[in-house]
């Protein structure tokens, strides 16, 4: 009787060939998938902006209201004009660590940080 | 080129297989879910095996929430606050808001009155919520807190009565902290063990974080963004009150929106106080409270509370950590 070895054929080894390959694929794709932590803005019920923390940026999110200008700099994240009357968000300062949150509640706009590196933050919530 | 059927067929259920017992290997899943209710964000955490199942409290526990606030929020036309507020001598309410008055009036009791629910037409005068707010006449000031006090209201089973016409009821100090514990009751009816509702910095930390304890940052009241220290609690609610949420300056003096029932200003003993307690509903009232009194009779009130813990930042910025706050204290 044949040993499994011996009634592989070309095709066989074709395709546990492939399918390793696959295999390792996966597992290099894993590996360098993008780490890091986001900055991810809600208008309303949508997502309407996401960037990288570590990447200076400014954007201006639409609202009901009119437009919250947020900014992403070596600070965090931070609103710095918003037309909502209390401007509550422009106090808030900046979110820097995962789970950080900002809100421009009446112009609907909030903003999450988002970590997906596994960095350890001090901390899981803010009571403020 | 011949093919071996069986041994790919065997190769394939293997890699199937694989892949199935990594999507089922009892790996923690989280639910992260935020929405903007009550005047600011709220967020629900859970944790545990089946994402479904989290998903589905969540969904729940925001309906609740969204319900109780529909009742218990002066913004609603048709909530029981506001209906009481207009009434000539009070009226029947929900148990729900029974429940939040009821616990309010044994703060206000207790505290004498530094914690109250009749401030409202004092906040509508200051206008802290409006875009332009400014510093009432005194007159006007001394006619708006004429009358109140918790010996304004009493309750008699699902009867609330007023006693005079224009005393306006305000939960605003404790209603948010009812709200965020009857989601904790929705997460443990759908067997969540592992979470926490975070409305605003108020908040209830149910069981423990998948890693560690929950580790709640408390906000610095002088350093935007800044940090003032960390606790690690369980089954705990953590909540902060702070001059610098919301306030506004005129002449170089700042005004917020904690407000000192005697005076009908805003108190001046506190840049903030975080109270950790059992439920979030007191924790608010007594954070509002402490915020009133000040370091001395705050601690003493904290005190008259067991199971509760706080750490009050005095006007001058020295701090004034009650006895037992250090079992909760991870940093610095």
């Amino acid at each position: 009787m044949k040993t499994p070895w011996q009634v592989m054929t070309g095709g066989d080894w074709l395709v546990v060939l492939t399918l390793l390959g696959i295999a390792l694929a996966g597992i290099a794709w894993l590996a360098t998938a993008p780490a890091g932590t986001r900055v991810v803005a809600t208008c309303g019920h949508q997502t309407c902006f996401v960037a990288e923390l570590d990447q200076a940026h400014s954007v201006d999110l639409d609202g009901p209201l009119g437009k919250t200008h947020l900014v992403i700099d070596e600070k965090g994240a931070y609103v710095t004009s918003s037309p909502c009357p209390r401007k509550v968000c422009l106090s808030m300062g900046p979110a820097r660590y995962s789970g950080d949150l900002l809100a421009c509640v009446p112009n609907r706009i909030m903003v999450r940080i988002e970590n997906r590196s596994g960095e350890d933050v001090p901390y899981d919530l803010l009571s403020r | 080129m011949p093919w071996n059927r069986p041994l790919i067929i065997g190769i394939i259920v293997l890699l199937l297989a694989l892949g199935w017992l990594r999507t089922n290997s009892g790996e923690v899943k989280q639910v992260r879910r935020s929405q903007l209710m009550m005047g600011t964000i709220v967020e629900i955490v859970a944790s545990g095996q089946d994402a479904g199942q989290l998903e589905a409290a969540a969904d729940e526990a925001f309906a609740e929430m969204a319900r109780l606030d529909k009742l218990l929020s002066r913004h609603y036309q048709n909530s029981d606050v506001t209906r009481l507020s207009k009434s000539l001598k009070g009226g029947q309410i929900a148990p729900e808001t029974a429940a939040v008055i009821a616990l309010g009036l044994d703060v206000a009791r207790h505290s004498n009155g530094a914690f109250d629910m009749t401030l409202g037409r004092l906040k509508a005068l200051w206008g802290i919520d409006r875009e332009n707010p400014t510093v009432p006449e005194q007159a006007a000031i001394a006619e708006a807190i004429e009358g109140i006090g918790f010996q304004a209201l009493s309750l008699e089973g699902l009867n609330l009565v007023k006693q005079s016409p224009q005393l306006m009821v305000d939960l605003g100090g404790i209603a948010k902290g009812y709200i965020v514990d009857q989601a904790i009751v929705v997460l443990k009816k759908h067997g969540v063990t592992s979470g926490a509702v975070n409305a605003g910095g108020d908040m209830y930390l149910l069981g423990r974080h998948p890693e560690h304890p929950w580790r709640i940052g408390i906000q610095h009241p002088r350093k935007q963004g800044g940090i003032l220290t960390t606790v690690e609690v369980r089954d705990k609610a953590v909540v902060t009150s702070g001059d610098y949420e919301r306030f506004f300056e005129q002449d170089g003096q700042r005004y917020h929106h904690i407000f000192d029932p005697a005076t009908g200003s805003p108190a001046r003993g506190c840049q903030s106080v975080t109270v950790v307690t059992d439920n979030v509903a007191l924790g608010d009232a007594l954070a509002t409270a402490l915020f009133v009194l000040g370091p001395e009779k705050g601690l003493e009130l904290l005190a008259q509370y067991p199971g509760s813990a706080g750490l009050i930042v005095a006007a001058d910025g020295t701090l004034h950590p009650s006895q037992g706050w250090t079992d909760y204290q991870s940093s610095p």
